[in-house]
């Protein structure tokens, strides 16, 4: 009885290592085999796995949210006037010199002039004023208000004329993919011609995206010349990665304690954000909350919550701790840090009259200090968090009660109940559209929340001529020693963490050193696929 | 010698009251089982909300025999307040459907123009698929608690309906219906004082067979994210929420859960075949 035991016990195993041992050598072959490379000879192709969610919708269309919009990254199709380099500051694609006026309503920008769209036209200033002007009147996604109208003085020197100064233009330039004035119509989406470093080859919707190399690129040619990308959802990611299907795949921190032969899991740091908004005013019509209107429990809020608790809790240590919006940016004030501190976070309850109560949990003139703390229903890591959060400020002596809640209901409930937000972009704007009052409004937009001085210091940035003055005058609104948004200021949001974005990528691949990922895991990491290498057999 | 006289038949009798008390016996003991899991769930209610990272994703063991998910939630805990809140649910929803469906059933009986409508009525939600239905409603209402037993209650009155309506036509054309009515008597008077006692039995059958489908339907829709709202430990919930997590190897997240949905409509079920083998006078005198 005890040898059949044992005998079976052995059968597993070894059926076990047999079945692991197929897939490994599975995932080696795969490396070099099903694209036709020789041995020796590198690879020149890669296939990516994004999320459903990343596939551009209405097509490649800058107007319709392709590179800008939510979602900001490279167009790679498109070519740009403006990038953003890696340490977030502005560089140049197309443009090579950009002077702004004096009053910062005009701004003048030279463009190279070899660069050839793929139907062999020349790209030229008139193309450029064309797409400004078309984005203007057709974006759907981004706010081309403060442009009045774009011109072409001459074939390579465009002059944009605008509405009111806005110094971070050239952060809307970097994200905005130049059409052709020629081939532009309504089905461009689908047909899209543009002078960057690739062509799209094929799209079959729903499943899956081929770009091309562009051989006439002006610039230091692709290295990977095929880029496949697929669309699904995170458990097929990891299937496929598993099955050896893909070269690099999304995933999610919950993976992040499981091994795949041949892959490794790659985090990138990101100012992909998540916070929550504290409504800064009491209840009214424009709404408000009685209990986060108060800038002492906000103060406490923010000192209670243990950062990097939360980060090994939810992220299984894939994050890094958030303090604003734009952590790590040229435009973030670090005086917005703290340190968890719940027995302070305690002693401003106290002063502002929060009593211990009931329970544990705090009491003035019988109301309890309790709040709601809404986060979007199907995402579960900002479920966690928002649970976290729950118990961590159970510890000073909130009751923090969760609720998950539709799109179509959150923004509306937001201006009364704090909801668990991600943001993160590589513009400043997202301060303004934040903390600044919404225009003609009574408030900001998304939360309640309105400072005259904070507002005066983004106006000034905004109408700043010099880019890199603008930076200091973004991190005076957040905090110039006297008041401001931060901890010892208004904070209206709280910040908790910035997610890595976790890739399992194929451990031949060299992926090129990303910048900061913004907001949304997925089209951000093949901003320079074409620097992607295969390594050659041997070689780290 | 005795036992040879005994005929055939009353050893027939013999086995069939035996199963019968077997049955009910069962009935009583799930009934039982199944009113300790909904107080069980609405004590524990707080505790399954509970989040506690430091246990999350822990596999079954002695403290947490159906395991800890990725926040660190107790599953057993979670799992019974899910049933608990699903046959809570499933309660007021089979109710409500029954009141609807024996309004409707009676009515029909009171005049060809009235059965014609209600006919049509019933023709016209049961030929919509419950969960389309379901949804539709659930989505008007808003979602969360009272759209899932909004929606769950206008849609399964209709099987119910129809064969109450019948039940109700047959009584109609019995002799002392329509003596009291050629006594003076009301419609509404005969249908409350003559129908309706003898409609109760199949109401009753009715309902505790219509419970199963309730649960499932909560869950169902619950599952397709247009029911409650994700925090809620309900059962279509964790089930949902578990797909994720099955590619990752964690199997307690949707065995038990289902396992133990799947237990709850079965004693329910054996329920209602009892309650029908004793109330229903078709089979009682089998």
């Amino acid at each position: 009885m005890k040898k059949a035991w044992k005998r079976a016990v052995a059968m597993t195993t070894a059926f076990i290592l047999l079945v692991s041992g197929c897939s490994g050598k599975e995932n080696d072959s795969r490396g070099k085999g099903e694209t036709g490379a020789e041995a020796g000879e590198k690879r020149e192709d890669v296939i990516v796995v994004m999320g459903p969610s990343s596939e551009p919708e209405a097509g490649f269309d800058p107007a319709y949210g392709w590179g800008a919009g939510e979602h900001v990254h490279e167009p790679l199709i498109q070519s740009t006037l403006t990038v953003t380099t890696p340490d977030l500051k502005i560089g140049y694609d197309l443009a090579t010199d950009m002077e702004v006026s004096e009053d910062g309503l005009v701004w003048t920008v030279k463009l190279r002039d070899d660069a050839v769209f793929t139907d062999g036209e020349r790209l030229t200033a008139e193309d450029v004023a064309f797409t400004y002007n078309t984005l203007k009147d057709t974006s759907s996604v981004n706010d081309f208000t403060m442009l009045d109208r774009a011109e072409a003085r001459d074939d390579t020197t465009v002059v944009f004329y605008m509405a009111r100064p806005y110094s971070i233009w050239p952060y809307t330039m970097a994200v905005t993919g130049i059409v052709p004035e020629h081939a532009y119509g309504p089905d461009y989406g689908e047909k899209p011609i543009g002078s960057g470093r690739y062509m799209l080859k094929q799209w079959d919707r729903g499943q899956q995206i081929i770009l091309e190399a562009n051989p006439d690129y002006y610039g230091e040619s692709p290295k990977m010349k095929k880029v496949t990308i697929l669309f699904m959802e995170e458990d097929g990611a990891f299937a496929a990665v598993r099955s050896g299907q893909a070269d690099l795949a999304y995933t999610a921190a919950a993976y992040s304690d499981q091994t795949i032969p041949g892959y490794e899991l790659l985090a990138f740091q990101t100012v992909d954000n998540r916070g929550f908004n504290l409504p800064a005013v009491e209840a009214g019509a424009h709404g408000g909350n009685d209990f986060t209107g108060d800038v002492n429990v906000r103060r406490a809020v923010n000192l209670g919550l243990n950062r990097q608790q939360m980060i090994d809790n939810v992220l299984n240590g894939y994050g890094s701790p958030a303090y604003s919006v734009c952590d790590k940016m040229p435009w973030y004030n670090e005086a917005a840090k703290v340190e968890w501190d719940p027995q302070a976070a305690k002693e401003l309850l106290e002063e502002a009259g929060w009593k211990e109560g009931t329970g544990g949990i705090r009491e003035k003139d019988g109301v309890p200090a309790a709040f709601t703390l809404m986060y979007p229903a199907g995402d579960s890591v900002r479920q966690a968090l928002a649970a976290d959060t729950a118990n961590q400020l159970r510890e000073i002596g909130i009751e923090v009660k969760t609720e998950g809640v539709g799109w179509d209901v959150a923004y509306d409930r937001a201006i009364r109940e704090p909801l668990m937000w991600g943001w993160g972009a590589h513009t400043p704007m997202e301060l303004y559209n934040i903390y600044h009052r919404a225009p003609g409004e009574e408030y900001a937009k998304y939360s309640p929340y309105g400072n005259d001085q904070v507002d005066r210091y983004m106006d000034e940035a905004l109408a700043c001529g010099d880019l890199e003055e603008s930076y200091e005058l973004w991190k005076k609104a957040q905090w110039d020693g006297d008041g401001g948004i931060i901890q010892q200021g208004d904070i209206p949001w709280v910040w908790l963490v910035n997610l890595d974005h976790l890739y399992w990528a194929s451990k031949e691949l060299k992926v090129a050193e990303q910048k900061l990922h913004p907001h949304g895991h997925g089209w951000s990491i093949v901003n320079n696929v074409d620097q992607w290498e295969w390594r050659r057999d041997g070689e780290n | 010698m005795r036992k040879d006289c005994r005929t055939e038949k009353q050893n027939r009798g013999k086995g069939c009251r035996n199963r019968r008390v077997f049955l009910l016996c069962l009935a009583a003991l799930f009934l039982m089982l199944l009113a300790g899991i909904t107080l069980a769930g609405i004590v524990e209610a707080d505790a399954a909300l509970t989040t506690d990272f430091s246990r999350k994703n822990l596999a079954p063991c002695l403290e947490y025999p159906f395991g800890t998910d990725w926040m660190g939630r107790d599953m057993f805990v979670r799992t019974l307040a899910g049933l608990s809140l699903s046959i809570r649910i499933g309660l007021l929803t089979a109710g409500i459907s029954s009141v609807i469906a024996l309004g409707l059933g009676i009515t029909a009986a009171l005049g060809k123009y009235a059965d014609g409508v209600i006919g049509c009525m019933i023709d016209v939600v049961m030929g919509i698929p419950h969960m389309l239905l379901l949804v539709l409603i659930s989505f008007a209402m808003g979602k969360g608690f009272w759209g899932v037993v909004t929606g769950i209650s206008l849609t399964h009155w209709t099987s119910l309906a129809r064969l109450l309506r019948a039940e109700a036509l047959q009584l109609k054309e019995s002799q002392y219906v329509k003596i009291a009515g050629k006594l003076g008597k009301g419609p509404f008077y005969i249908a409350w004082k003559h129908m309706t006692p003898h409609l109760l039995p199949q109401l009753l059958v009715g309902v505790v067979l219509m419970f199963p489908h309730a649960i499932l339907h909560e869950a169902g829709i619950t599952f397709l994210g247009f029911g409650l709202s994700p925090e809620q430990p309900a059962i279509g919930i964790i089930l949902s929420e578990s797909m994720s997590y099955l590619s990752m190897g964690r199997w307690w997240l949707a065995l038990f859960p289902g396992l133990l949905l799947v237990l709850v409509v079965i004693m329910f079920h054996v329920i209602g075949n009892a309650a029908g083998s004793v109330l229903d006078p078709g089979q009682a005198h089998r």
